[in-house]
């Protein structure tokens, strides 16, 4: 990939995908999500996974909890939508409309 | 419930068949009862509860992908009347002895991979807020020789725990997830289930 790695955590759900960056805090703003963008938060508690699962935009995820044996992980993987876990601070580093590229099997976070 | 009985039925509830899978890998677990109906086993259930001040309490369905109801740390004043009324709604319960979650403890999950294992570890427990919460405190993964090829967060378990969990998992097949938790002088083995997503995981 050559690039900058900005942020590392868990390779939870493998894939390598290019997005903007959409920080969400709420599973009613998963719904708006638009394509080619990647979901930054917290982390996927149950409440977001039916909104995930219903919203086939979604092309990565990054969370700051988290690891690649929780729930969240394994519903990523049966999804195949490219997850990094644990990378503590995602949702500080990272901001609306940025540029990265994600490599979930990996667990790293690039300048794209 | 006659053994015979239980066989039958185990195929159908994943909780209780990760919990009787753990016999054939002589992974310890906690004392425990399964209680499928509460009227032919209410003895068993008794017996279970007597000299106990706290239980847990768990259950599982049969196809059910919802949460299944649990208490953690059940007072024994209630623990029939709430095991009485999850049979009654066609739950197994699952009765085990009650562990107290201090900090002295750790829980964790092991994913077997083919050639490695990852070990994600949280202080304490339950390790519900690992499975659905994702508090992860330190994160390992381990090739077949005990080495450790990536590691991050705080260092919460020591290496002779470390090597005994590794020893005792090693016969397990790829793609399989086993909980565990250790106190000061005991470690359990929760329960084991299958991932067959874990397969993207491999290098």
């Amino acid at each position: 990939m050559g690039n900058k790695i900005l942020l590392k955590g868990t390779g939870a759900s493998p894939g390598i995908i290019k997005g903007r960056v959409r920080l969400v805090r709420s599973a009613e703003e998963i719904e708006m999500l638009d394509k080619k963008e990647i979901l930054v938060t917290s982390f996927i508690n149950p409440d977001f996974l039916p909104s995930i699962k219903r919203h086939a935009n979604i092309c990565g995820v990054v969370t700051d909890k988290g690891g690649a044996t929780c729930h969240a992980a394994i519903v990523m993987r049966e999804l195949k939508i490219c997850y990094v876990a644990g990378v503590g601070n995602a949702t500080k580093k990272l901001k609306d409309n940025m540029e990265v590229e994600i490599d979930g099997r990996e667990g790293i976070v690039y300048e794209s | 419930m006659a053994e015979k009985e239980l066989s039958m039925n185990l195929d159908k509830f994943k909780k209780v068949k990760g919990i009787k899978d753990l016999e054939q890998y002589d992974l310890p677990t906690p004392q425990t009862a399964f209680i499928f109906d509460f009227d032919k086993q209410e003895k068993e259930v008794d017996t279970f509860i007597k000299n106990r001040s706290y239980l847990m309490i768990r259950s599982d369905k049969e196809n059910e992908l919802d949460f299944c109801p649990h208490n953690l740390i059940c007072p024994r004043t209630e623990a029939k009347d709430f095991v009485k009324k999850l049979t009654s709604k066609k739950f197994v319960v699952i009765l085990q002895e009650c562990i107290s979650w201090k900090e002295d403890k750790l829980s964790g999950n092991v994913l077997t991979l083919k050639n490695n294992v990852m070990i994600e570890l949280m202080k304490g427990g339950p390790l519900i807020f690992l499975n659905r919460d994702g508090q992860v405190d330190e994160y390992l993964k381990v090739n077949k020789k005990g080495s450790v090829l990536e590691y991050s967060g705080k260092k919460i378990i020591d290496k002779t725990d470390l090597d005994k969990i590794l020893k005792m998992i090693k016969k397990l097949p790829p793609y399989k997830i086993v909980e565990f938790s250790i106190g000061p002088d005991w470690l359990y083995f929760w329960q084991i289930r299958d991932d067959k997503t874990a397969k993207g995981l491999e290098s």
